[in-house]
């Protein structure tokens, strides 16, 4: 195996959904300003959006993109989920309305990803707990009747952050080793490099020859 | 067939539509997997019409329909629609069931159905009503769709009308239907979402049915060129008698964008496919023939981003590039886009692979690998992006008509702003602008770049600047795609949609779905369609106002993009004028410092001077007044006018830039100024003398109109320096340009001049009458020769004294004169500025250094362009000069006559000459 610090085993996509100014971009950053592993260089991090994490032993390279909110773009960013391993869903407990819409984004997530793809719920600002619009409890219940895995965060502080999007990877890897997810799919959000040559990166080219002359 | 029958019609959702003339109702009663089956089994037994009755004559013209179509129905009915009359086959088994389908469902027995199958995206039905003496009104028409999504659309009968009576119906709501739906797994019922792009499979799933479908196309059209096997979209229309009476039901084209495998290569009606049929890839086959340049551009490229790997590797991709490329060629011509699109992403799948696997590859790290295949991606796609409709906007796609429809709608939204898209954009902030222009250059090179790659790195780095643009700290997608939206709005790219589609169909998938520019594509994608789907409720804008800017012409909105383009020429030509300022405000600062240095050499130096007159003063009380001195200035200015003029006349009458660029002249001529100045202060003790009261030098300026002004020069030089040199930096630059403001430093040259002729004409008398010198200028003049050899001062004393009263009065004419002579052609109102000066001088001495200060201030522009023009160089030496005129004023303080003869004979000489004429 190639081992240098930054030879990742999986690239991971993940979106950040929600309602415009709930502070998606903030958790992206809050995540990947942090992107300094012990043993890795500066270099890493440059990248992208990306930052590398290591679940069970395996690093693991997670390409997050930032998603426009607002609702006028709902209709026409479709294509952002596409292939999308994890789905960060957030809204911001000190405004209700960015709860009331999580059905929605929900629906859109279902409809648009896999079945495999994980979708983690974020209660962000939990700094501003003063002002919360949502109870935790109200929120959880949510989560769990949707079968979402959930966590109130705060990009500000950082509480949580790492939580989340490693909580998510792990889930990622996981249904990765039951076999639930599809590396050969191109959609799956998941690409493998294979550390060790003669692994099949694709599915075998089954037509080979699909000539028709 | 039997799951039809096991549907519970109790469990079905009925939706419905009811408007004026219009009761629809419509729901998803079969489940997706049963549709499946049934649609796939439609597809096995239904023939279509061909000959005579695959063709449609509209307005007396005979058209293929534009679908296949075939008629069902009890014995003996037919049909009739468009002058065509369609016999009605015998129900084939599925057909049937869906009959007993319906009627379970609605309870209508239906007798007769027009079974409509759209092979591909061009296939369609037009607008039509149903209203066919055929058909018996008191039945409804059902309609059952399987397949893909299409769009069903309803338009009232009066929509076609002007007026209030045209009417917009909303339309059959495929989509809104797909989604209320849960049923959204893969059709193939695997568990994984299904995908309308995939045609309800997962990908997985569709990819397979593909291949199947494949398979199954070739050997059909290998043994039957029936264009009915192949399979789309299938709409039933199961049709009794209609019964929408009040009711008019239109279906308006049918049109979906091209999807997966649904135009095949004997696709009929697709004219270019069809064509390339007609003449056989053979025919092309031999011509491709990669150029040995590819191999070439490769190798090069090659040593030059790899130098490290070995020529193996080299070997391995140009094999590949050459095979890969060879491919495509071949199957372009007898595979849909989709299909090549396909076989492209496998071929990169197949390379990754093998670099993978191969031995050679065995040391090449990951991220390598990765570059490596952009490598081979890049040159097998630049060559293949030059074949006209090979992979980009291919024959057989509607790329291009896309493409000019994308633009014109770019174009007909010109007039949206950034105000509209709620995009903080600062677009008076000069760097905002610049960086919009750059994204736009960047979006307008995509076009460009040839390969995939490329055009991704130019989405990547117009992105970059629309996220600068955005100016927050944490970029966020919020802000980006308003802003990227906006930049395309005004970008206008050309070609946009055969870009985007040809990146989409042949980048390397695995780069598309991850990293940086897989993202900005991304969000280029959904601006892209967020243009195409702009509404009034989009921009959150009032309806009608909407409506109103895009019914305005295109040419109207359309300048915007050209007012941008200019006014960031413009903004860019005002940059380069800034520069050009600002260079000049330098040179204007080092032109102040040199002009101070100078001011301050000058009093220093004329502190000294005064020191030294004192010290001659008390060196030698002077009580003898020269009468004939007066004649003698009086006939030495005037000869030393042109003594001057060599310097100043030039000024005078040259443009302020010659007179400037001169100005080792004008230096000169300070310096003899400056030179002579000593001189004349000379003089002043002698008026002093006659006028026994006043005896420092300072009160001598005062009461003697000459002497001020002579003096005057000298200090005039700081203040008015200092005064112009503020307002240069804002002014320089127009001064330049306008040659009028010239006059006024000409006067103020003129006027130095004229002090130097007063200067000149005593320090030409009196330089040497203090020194003695003096007698011998004289001597030259009339009086002098005889006078000079023996007389005295004293002798000169009395003279003076006697003259005393002439004295002043010659010397006012003279100064009247003057003012004419020094201009030298130009009249005294030119002097406006100065005439004050000279006025004063005669009346109040001590305010002269005000009056000049004011004088300068108000002749700004003049000051400015002297001070703005290269001064400083001539400057310099004239600091030199003055230090050197130090020494020698310290010489001729010595009273040593030679130097002042040195300079003098040559203007004596002349005034010697003309006096006697």
């Amino acid at each position: 195996m190639t081992s240098g610090p930054y030879n990742y085993s999986y690239i991971f996509k993940y979106i950040i959904i929600g309602d415009m100014g709930v502070g998606k971009s903030c958790l992206l950053h809050q995540f990947t300003d942090k992107k300094f592993m012990a043993d890795c260089p500066h270099t890493i991090g440059v990248e992208f959006g990306t930052r590398i994490i290591e679940v069970a032993g395996q690093k693991i390279k997670l390409q997050i993109w930032d998603t426009a909110g607002q609702e006028r773009f709902r209709a026409v960013t479709r294509s952002y989920y596409r292939g999308a391993a994890g789905a960060l869903m957030v809204y911001d407990i000190t405004r209700r309305s960015t709860y009331n819409h999580l059905s929605s984004w929900l629906t859109d997530t279902r409809n648009l990803t896999n079945p495999s793809t994980v979708i983690f719920l974020i209660g962000n600002k939990s700094d501003l707990d003063g002002q919360r619009d949502v109870t935790y409890e109200e929120a959880k219940q949510f989560a769990d009747e949707n079968g979402l895995m959930f966590v109130e965060a705060s990009a500000k502080t950082g509480q949580n952050v790492e939580e989340a999007f490693l909580e998510t990877a792990k889930k990622i890897y996981q249904s990765i080793q039951d076999g639930r997810l599809d590396l050969n799919a191109a959609e799956s959000g998941v690409q493998h490099k294979p550390a060790s040559p003669g692994r099949p990166l694709a599915a075998p080219p089954a037509a080979r020859d699909p000539c028709a002359c | 067939m039997e799951k039809l029958k096991e549907i519970n019609g109790n469990s079905i959702m009925w939706k419905s539509i009811k408007e004026e003339g219009l009761d629809l109702e419509y729901c998803v009663p079969i489940p997706v997997s049963v549709a499946r089956n049934l649609f796939l089994e439609l597809e096995d037994t239904l023939e279509y019409f061909t000959g005579d009755l695959a063709k449609i004559k509209v307005f007396g013209k005979i058209y293929p329909l534009p679908r296949l179509q075939v008629a069902y129905g009890d014995p003996v009915i037919t049909y009739t629609y468009s002058n065509i009359t369609v016999p009605a086959l015998p129900w084939p088994a599925p057909v049937f069931a869906l009959r007993d389908f319906l009627f379970k469902l609605k309870g209508v027995k239906y007798d007769f159905v027009l079974v409509n199958k759209y092979r591909n995206g061009s296939d369609h039905m037009g607008e039509h009503r149903d209203n066919e003496p055929d058909l018996d009104p008191s039945y409804p028409i059902a309609s059952i769709s399987l397949g893909q999504e299409r769009p069903f659309i309803l338009k009232h009968k009066d929509a076609r009308k002007p007026g209030k009576y045209k009417k917009a119906i909303p339309s059959g709501k495929m989509p809104s239907l797909r989604i209320d739906q849960s049923d959204l797994k893969c059709k193939n019922g695997c568990d994984y979402f299904g995908n309308p792009q995939w045609q309800g499979y997962c990908s997985k799933c569709h990819r397979e049915q593909m291949q199947r479908q494949r398979k199954a196309e070739k050997a059909s059209s290998a043994t039957l060129p029936k264009p009915e096997q192949k399979k789309t979209e299938r709409s039933l229309k199961l049709s009794t008698h209609s019964s929408f009476s009040k009711f008019e039901e239109k279906r308006l084209r049918q049109s979906e964008t091209l999807k997966k495998a649904n135009i095949l290569k004997f696709n009929v009606f697709k004219k270019s496919i069809a064509d390339d049929h007609d003449h056989p890839p053979e025919k092309r086959q031999p011509e491709f023939k990669i150029p040995a340049m590819v191999n070439e551009n490769m190798k090069r490229d090659f040593r030059h981003r790899f130098p490290t790997l070995t020529p193996q590797i080299d070997r391995d991709a140009r094999i590949f590039v050459h095979s890969f490329i060879m491919d495509v060629i071949k199957w372009a011509n007898v595979t849909t886009v989709d299909e090549l699109s396909e076989m492209v992403q496998r071929q990169y799948q197949r390379f990754m692979k093998h670099m993978d696997t191969s031995s050679h590859f065995a040391n090449v790290d990951s991220d390598t690998k990765e570059l490596l295949m952009d490598f081979v991606e890049k040159h097998a796609m630049t060559y293949l992006h030059e074949l006209p409709s090979v992979v980009f906007s291919p024959s057989g796609t509607d790329d291009e008509r896309l493409d000019r429809a994308m633009s014109e709608r770019i174009q007909q939204l010109s007039w949206v702003g950034e105000k509209h898209l709620e995009c903080k954009l600062d677009r008076n902030n000069a760097t905002c602008r610049q960086l919009l222009y750059k994204a736009i250059s960047e979006l307008l090179g995509m076009d460009s770049a040839w390969s995939p790659g490329g055009k991704l790195a130019r989405v990547r780095r117009c992105c970059r600047h629309v996220l600068q643009l955005c100016g927050t700290a944490p970029a966020s997608a919020d802000d980006l795609l308003p802003a990227l939206i906006f930049t395309v709005l005004k970008a206008n790219p050309p070609r946009l949609v055969s870009n985007i589609n040809f990146v989409t169909r042949f980048c390397n998938a695995q780069r598309l779905m991850t990293g940086e520019g897989g993202y900005y594509f991304t969000n280029l994608c959904c601006a892209v369609s967020f243009i195409e789907n702009l509404t009034a409720e989009s921009l959150s804008m009032d309806r009608k106002e909407f409506d109103c800017y895009m019914a305005m012409p295109a040419s109207i909105g359309g300048s915007s993009w050209g007012a941008a383009l200019s006014l960031h020429g413009a903004t860019r030509e005002a940059e380069e004028q800034r520069a050009i300022v600002h260079k000049l405000m330098e040179q204007t600062q080092d032109v102040r410092a040199r002009a101070e240095q100078l001011a301050n050499n000058a009093l220093t130096f004329e502190e000294q001077i005064a020191k030294k007159v004192q010290d001659v003063l008390q060196k030698t009380p002077l009580e003898i007044k020269p009468r004939r001195e007066l004649p003698r200035l009086g006939k030495l200015r005037d000869f030393a006018a042109p003594l001057i003029d060599l310097e100043p006349t030039l000024d005078a009458r040259k443009p302020n830039p010659e007179l400037l660029t001169k100005e080792p002249e004008i230096v000169s001529s300070d310096a003899e100024f400056i030179a002579r100045e000593p001189e004349h202060i000379a003089t002043e003790p002698e008026f002093i003398t006659r006028e026994p009261v006043l005896i420092t030098t300072e009160p001598n300026l005062s009461t003697r109109e000459p002497i001020p002004e002579a003096l005057q020069p000298v200090k005039q030089m700081e203040p008015t320096i200092e005064v112009e040199e503020p307002k240069l930096n804002i002014l320089g630059f127009e001064v330049i340009e306008k040659e009028s403001p010239c006059k006024s430093p000409q006067n103020w040259y003129m006027k130095q001049t004229n002090s130097l002729e007063l200067l000149t004409p005593s320090p030409l008398g009196f330089t040497p009458f203090d020194s003695r010198s003096i007698d011998e200028l004289i001597t030259p003049d009339e009086f002098g020769s005889d006078l000079a050899p023996g007389l005295s001062n004293i002798n000169y004393d009395i003279d003076l004294s006697d003259f005393s009263g002439d004295n002043s009065i010659a010397e006012d004419a003279p100064k009247l004169e003057r003012d004419p002579f020094s201009p030298e052609g130009l009249k005294k109102d030119i002097f406006d500025p100065f005439a004050p000066q000279t006025s004063r001088d005669g009346f109040v001495p001590l305010e002269n250094f005000d009056e000049f200060s004011l004088v300068d201030s108000r002749r700004n522009e003049s000051s400015d362009p002297f001070e703005v023009v290269h001064r400083n160089d001539p400057f310099g030496p004239n600091l030199q000069e003055n230090a050197g005129f130090k020494g020698s004023k310290s010489i001729l303080d010595d009273n040593d006559s030679p130097t002042a003869a040195c300079l003098l004979p040559s203007p004596l000489l002349p005034q010697t000459s003309e006096k006697p004429t």
